[in-house]
């Protein structure tokens, strides 16, 4: 008996010295063939009806196969996102939510923005407005719409243009806090129908009102049958189909919503324009790692792409990462000049005049490692900031004022307004993980490095305690970190963010610091209502200096727009414009 | 719940003089390190415990804060053996090297801050329902119910996630966390003595309350609270390279966790060192706490005796 | 008798073990952070952000909140999810019989891995292949399960091709109706073995992560019972009797040894339950761990105290269950010999 039982140990034994044998056989084996093995490793996990055994076998066998059989997925397109909407109500879903790429796909806009760059096409509009072809009138405030023909709704009902004004007065009647009809409202005076024409008048000039209000979600055309036949338009109350469900004229109707799982969406058969080619698929993936694997594996045509992990999917086979262009969202360090010492967190030394010195602002801009940030934050896909515009934007030009890191004028900063000898401590905010968290710990490794008595502490916080305290007026801490929200156009990119009244101007209180508020904000405001370009370009480069002598920010710097997609994707394209992540499927086919 | 309900290990006898429990330690020694296993758990345990303690000597200690990590920024990425850095650098220039020793040192300092709490709050409270009985005993273990139904990595993640995560708060959560099954060791252990005969001769003669746990309860509590505490060790760390991963680790910090998480993304890139390194380290050490508690308990715990 | 006074004191518990846990976990989420987080943007006026606190009854004092919840409970509705942009009860019954399915697989791999190694190892005490059996099922527990989860998607997903990620793949699993929601389950219901084999071929790496993990708890009671059963006397016996060691290991003190190992599968469930977080995470499983860190990290109130509610039940009454049928199976063995 004795024998049996080591026989069976035995067995056992060598089974397990089989399995690992072999496991790490197979692991070796594909790594050194990755090039051979990726293309054929392709039919495994998708194919539905290829036993897994058969992967092994001669490709003959694959008779069957559909014609683009090298690709993963055929006829459908899958993205993988991190992020799942809120809302699919184009009167709901606010600025940079994830409903607003699926609203962007799934409904028409009276005029969009093109593929390639700024630059409006026609939409739901035959024409784009202007001076010259009488679509703007001469003093600025009336625009005309001549609606499209022919153009049919996902329910089948017609476009006219009472419907384009029952959608654009359906959002301001249900002006819903998470929304942004505010945009409109705070532009538009009235709307009205004259024959096919849709027409629009301003309460004042205003030079962004295409780029930045008629293509963007909320004045999307809604199907005005289904609204009335699913709830209607109810004042202040979230319309319960349309948070979830979609009536557009897009050349994509949305398939399913599996919450927090995927997105599909279906080709329109009967699109007005050039129909897409492939359904989409937009999957959930909450973990950057496994996007990046899914990358690998052909399993995913294109990812939400940090710029964090660009080192570990460059020169992987078979993708390709899209890096052209800016994001238009830098990356900004706040400053608090409003701080209340009895709500920062315990340790923090700084006054509540800290930053009202802009030679305490300019050290920390000298002080922070701009090189650091771009090659360790960025992965070297990134560039440094001119104070104040961006790369990509209107007024941007590379000979634009720009902080270069320089330890010798930021110690000279630092022991004029007093705080070399004594120095301070303080904390950054910033959320958890990705480019902010690495931002603030050069800022951290900036600042320690020049001067031992100076010390960051970084609070790197989870997504809701970093909305509760980025939200909370007055401000709980002396500095943060965070993108800026995309603008396609200087106006609003200032007005939120220079402005002395703006929306930080008042947060932060700007007024405490500006040498001269009164002078900024007048530029300002003359910029934003000029429809001369080359006046407003001058306007944006002079505020360029005196923001350099008086910033507010830091600036760490901007991205690339950034994508890993297959390389069987064809018609790749991306519009950092557009709102994340930035793609139009309908151009693709693969 | 159950697994002590359905067998509870019977009262090893009553500990007498000094000599008699030093003979016993001794055996006990013995007897632990006759198992292979054992031994191994606590070689492993005993060179970790040597490269915490030494870290100031193996690297030279960051400033201002030794448990942050130093950053290289202008080597990022380098492969082990790259000169300055042995093992090689991380996506932010953080020298693995580094995070190893002095995650070490990270782990040892969470794991003692919270077992060490957690068995002194865990003693109290179990004593407290113990010798009290009645209505505190079925409010505390109540509550001990409520919080052995909440999953410890959740609740963990819920309260550090509230608190913010800094060490200190991920210190706390763990500390709400895992007191529980030292209240219900000793809890039970008062229990048992409490029915036992010899606790009822102690009462006749007049014992104070304080002397029977002193002489009876706490010596028999000695045993299951080591194995527990021994395993704690182990999985506390592992619990918090848990939180580190779903994104609740202090900034910066020099912590296997963290370092894991962080690298994992180059691994398949070919940068495995980032990941795989620490990640061996918090294997290493959550198994051979688990082997030296697991070995510990086969010895101490009567049942799995006399072969 | 004592098996039924048993369970009615514990199903008596149960509701105060409930109250007893949503008190916490409300009490925990109102004070550290904004249950209206997920909605609030900068720009927001206060009116605004006001007419969101009254859409979600935040405007009335903590215990009417808590009373608001508590009777939701009660009717069956357990609020809103943030993070699902959907009803708690719309999404819940899909993702819990997600993570069931993922979780009964996993523990079919660590009880039935977990019960062979234990008699393996338990038929050979103290020699080399019990101290290697240790070391295995102790590195299961001892492995941090993300790095591990990674390294198996490496291997078998990216480089390999053998294994998807993810539950289903969307044609498949929308081809079959779902009464259950369990894939597996519906599955062999609808007839469909494309359907089944698709189930069973996402189903294998995250059980088998998940419960490799839990292997430890089964194999380390499977071993010493085993031991402690070959010292019975009945045992001497049998093997007096002439019978093969392995029909004794097998006939009587096996079938013996697995009734305290019965124990500890409560035990494991618990483990499951909180490894089933990151192996969702990691495996794109669509079930109420990722969920609920998800949660976590965007404070989705709603979610949060719907999850430790139906964690807390299932949890209890997996260990009633087990205690239940250890009782019972105990009294047979009691009975028996």
């Amino acid at each position: 008996m004795r024998t049996r039982t080591n026989r069976f140990s035995r067995f056992h034994l060598l089974l397990i010295v089989a399995v690992v044998l072999s496991l790490v056989a197979a692991a070796c084996s594909s790594d050194d063939s990755t090039e051979t093995s990726a293309p054929s490793a392709t039919t495994a996990p998708s194919s539905d009806t290829t036993a897994p055994s058969t992967d092994t076998t001669a490709p003959s066998t694959d008779t069957t196969a559909p014609p683009d059989d090298d690709v993963n997925n055929p006829g459908v397109y899958v993205h993988a996102a991190d992020d799942d909407p809120l809302s699919l109500d184009p009167a709901g879903v606010a600025a940079g939510e994830a409903g607003e790429t699926i609203i962007l796909q799934t409904y028409d806009r009276l005029v969009e923005i093109g593929p390639g760059g700024p630059d409006l096409i026609p939409g739901l509009s035959t024409a784009v407005p202007t001076v010259e072809n009488g679509g703007i009138s001469a003093d600025g405030l009336t625009y005309t719409f001549p609606i499209r023909e022919g153009v049919t709704f996902h329910d089948g009902s017609t476009l006219t243009a009472d419907v384009v004004k029952f959608s654009w007065d359906r959002a301001l009647e249900m002006d819903l806090p998470e929304g942004n009809s505010s945009i409109l409202a705070d532009l538009v005076d009235s709307t009205s129908v004259d024959g096919n024409n849709f027409v629009v008048t301003l309460k004042d000039r205003n030079a962004a009102f295409l780029n930045s209000v008629v293509t963007a979600a909320v004045a999307s055309i809604v199907s005005q049958e289904g609204v009335e036949a699913n709830g209607g338009v109810v004042a202040g109350q979230p319309n319960e189909f349309f948070s979830s469900d979609v009536i557009g004229s897009g050349p994509y109707t949305l398939g399913a919503w599996n919450r927090g799982e995927n997105i599909q969406l279906d080709v329109f058969d009967d699109y007005w324009g050039e129909p897409a080619k492939l359904d989409v698929r937009i999957e959930q993936v909450p973990d950057d790692d496994v996007r990046t694997l899914g990358l690998r594996a052909g399993d995913f045509d294109s990812i939400e792409t940090d710029p964090t992990f660009v080192t570990d999917i460059e020169g992987a086979e078979g993708v390709t990462i899209f890096a052209e262009g800016w994001l238009l969202e830098p990356v900004h360090i706040g400053l608090n000049l409003d701080i209340r010492e009895d709500l920062l967190p315990d340790g923090d030394t700084v006054p509540a005049d800290f930053f009202h010195d802009p030679r305490v602002r300019r050290a920390f801009n000298y002080a922070f490692n701009y090189d650091n940030f771009v090659e360790g934050g960025l992965s070297g896909q990134g560039g440094v900031v001119p104070h104040y515009l961006p790369q990509g934007m209107l007024a941007y030009d590379d000979s634009l004022p720009r902080f270069e890191t320089d330890l010798a004028e930021a110690e000279r900063l630092f022991t004029e307004a007093g705080w070399w000898d004594d120095g301070f401590e303080m904390t950054v905010l910033v959320e958890e993980g990705g480019i902010f968290e690495v931002a603030g710990l050069v800022l951290k490794d900036s600042l320690e490095s020049l001067n031992p008595n100076f010390r960051i502490n970084v609070a790197a916080v989870v997504e809701v305690q970093f909305d509760d305290a980025h939200a909370a007026v007055p401000f709980e801490y002396a500095t943060w970190i965070k993108n800026a929200d995309p603008f396609a156009d200087p106006a609003a990119l200032f007005a939120a963010y220079i402005h002395p009244d703006g929306e930080w101007g008042d947060v932060h209180k700007f007024r405490n610091g500006y040498q001269d508020a009164d002078g900024i904000a007048a530029l300002i405001e003359e910029a934003a209502v000029s429809v001369d370009t080359d006046r407003r370009v001058e306007i944006y480069q002079e505020l360029t200096q005196l923001l350099f002598d008086d910033p507010m920010w830091v600036i760490p710097g901007n991205e690339k727009a950034l994508m890993a997609h297959r390389s069987w994707v064809q018609n790749f394209t991306m519009n950092p414009l557009w709102p994340r992540p930035s793609l139009k499927f309908a151009l693709f086919d693969k | 719940m159950v697994e002590a309900a359905a067998r509870r290990p019977p009262a090893s006898s009553p500990s007498g003089p000094l000599a008699i429990r030093v003979r016993r330690f001794g055996e006990i020694t013995k007897e632990v390190l006759r198992n292979p296993t054992t031994t191994i758990g606590l070689v492993i345990i005993a060179s970790l415990l040597l490269m915490a303690l030494m870290a100031p000597i193996i690297t030279e200690a960051n400033t201002p804060d030794a448990y942050q990590m130093p950053r290289d920024w202008g080597a990022i990425n380098e492969p082990p053996g790259t000169p300055g850095h042995l093992l090689g650098t991380t996506s932010t220039g953080g020298d693995v090297l580094y995070g190893v020793v002095w995650g070490a040192r990270t782990s040892l300092r969470l794991s003692v801050i919270v077992v060490g709490i957690t068995m002194v709050v865990g003693t109290i409270m179990g004593s407290i329902a113990g010798f009290i009985g009645g209505k505190v005993d079925e409010i505390i273990m109540r509550l001990v119910d409520v919080l052995l139904a909440i999953p410890e990595l959740i609740f963990a993640l819920a309260i550090a996630a509230v608190l913010g995560p800094s060490f200190g708060n991920i210190i706390f959560a763990l500390t709400v966390v895992f007191w529980v099954k030292y209240a219900r060791i000793i809890r039970g252990q008062i229990i048992h003595v409490k029915h036992n005969e010899y606790v009822d001769s102690a009462r006749v003669i007049g014992d104070s309350k304080l002397n029977i746990y002193r002489k009876d309860v706490l010596p028999n509590s000695v045993t299951p609270v080591v194995v527990q505490a021994t395993l704690d060790m182990g999985n506390i760390v592992l619990v918090a390279a848990t939180l580190s991963f779903i994104g609740l680790a202090e900034a910066g910090l020099a912590e296997w966790g963290v370092l894991v998480s962080e690298g994992q993304a180059g691994i398949s890139a070919g940068r495995w060192w980032a990941s795989t390194i620490p990640g061996a380290m918090v294997f290493l050490w959550a198994l051979a706490f688990n082997l030296f508690g697991d070995g510990l308990r086969d010895v101490l715990d009567p049942r799995t005796e006399g072969r | 008798m004592q098996i039924r006074e048993y369970i009615i004191r514990r199903v008596m518990i149960l509701p105060l073990i409930l109250v007893g846990t949503s008190l916490i976990v409300f009490t925990l989420g109102r004070v550290g952070g904004n249950p209206i987080a997920i909605y609030l943007e900068h720009e927001m006026t206060p009116d605004e952000v006001a007419q969101i606190e009254e859409r979600y009854g935040l405007n009335d004092s903590l215990p009417e909140q808590y009373f608001a919840w508590a009777g939701g409970v009660l009717r069956g509705d357990l609020g809103y999810s943030g993070v699902l942009a959907a009803p708690v009860m719309d999404v819940l019954p899909k993702r819990l019989a997600a993570t069931l399915e993922l979780s009964v697989a996993s523990a079919i791999v660590a009880v039935s891995l977990g019960i062979a190694l234990g008699t393996f190892a338990g038929a050979r005490r103290n020699r080399l292949p019990d101290h290697l059996t240790r070391v295995f099922a102790i590195s299961g527990a001892a492995t941090p399960i993300f790095w591990f989860a990674i390294v198996l998607l490496i291997i078998f997903w990216v480089n390999l091709g053998w294994f998807p990620v993810g539950r289903s793949e969307p044609e498949i699993f929308e081809s079959i109706s779902h009464p259950t929601g369990v894939y597996t389950l519906d599955a062999l219901l609808a007839g469909s073995f494309t359907a089944f084999r698709d189930a069973i071929w996402h189903l294998i790496l995250p059980a088998v992560t998940l419960g490799y993990g839990a292997t430890a708890i089964i194999t380390r009671m499977m071993r010493s019972s085993l031991a402690e059963e070959l010292n019975e006397d009945y045992v001497d016996a049998a093997r007096a009797k002439g019978l093969p060691e392995r029909l004794v290991l097998r006939r009587h003190a096996r079938r013996n040894a697995l009734i305290p190992t019965v124990t500890v599968i409560g035990l494991g469930f618990g483990f499951l339950l909180q490894g089933s977080v990151v192996v969702e995470i990691i495996f794109i499983w669509p079930g109420m761990g990722r969920w609920m860190a998800d949660a976590v990290l965007r404070g989705d109130q709603a979610t949060i105290m719907a999850y430790v509610l139906f964690t807390s039940i299932l949890f209890l009454v997996v260990n009633l269950v087990v205690d239940v049928v250890y009782a019972y199976l105990d009294r047979r063995v009691v009975l028996g010999s």
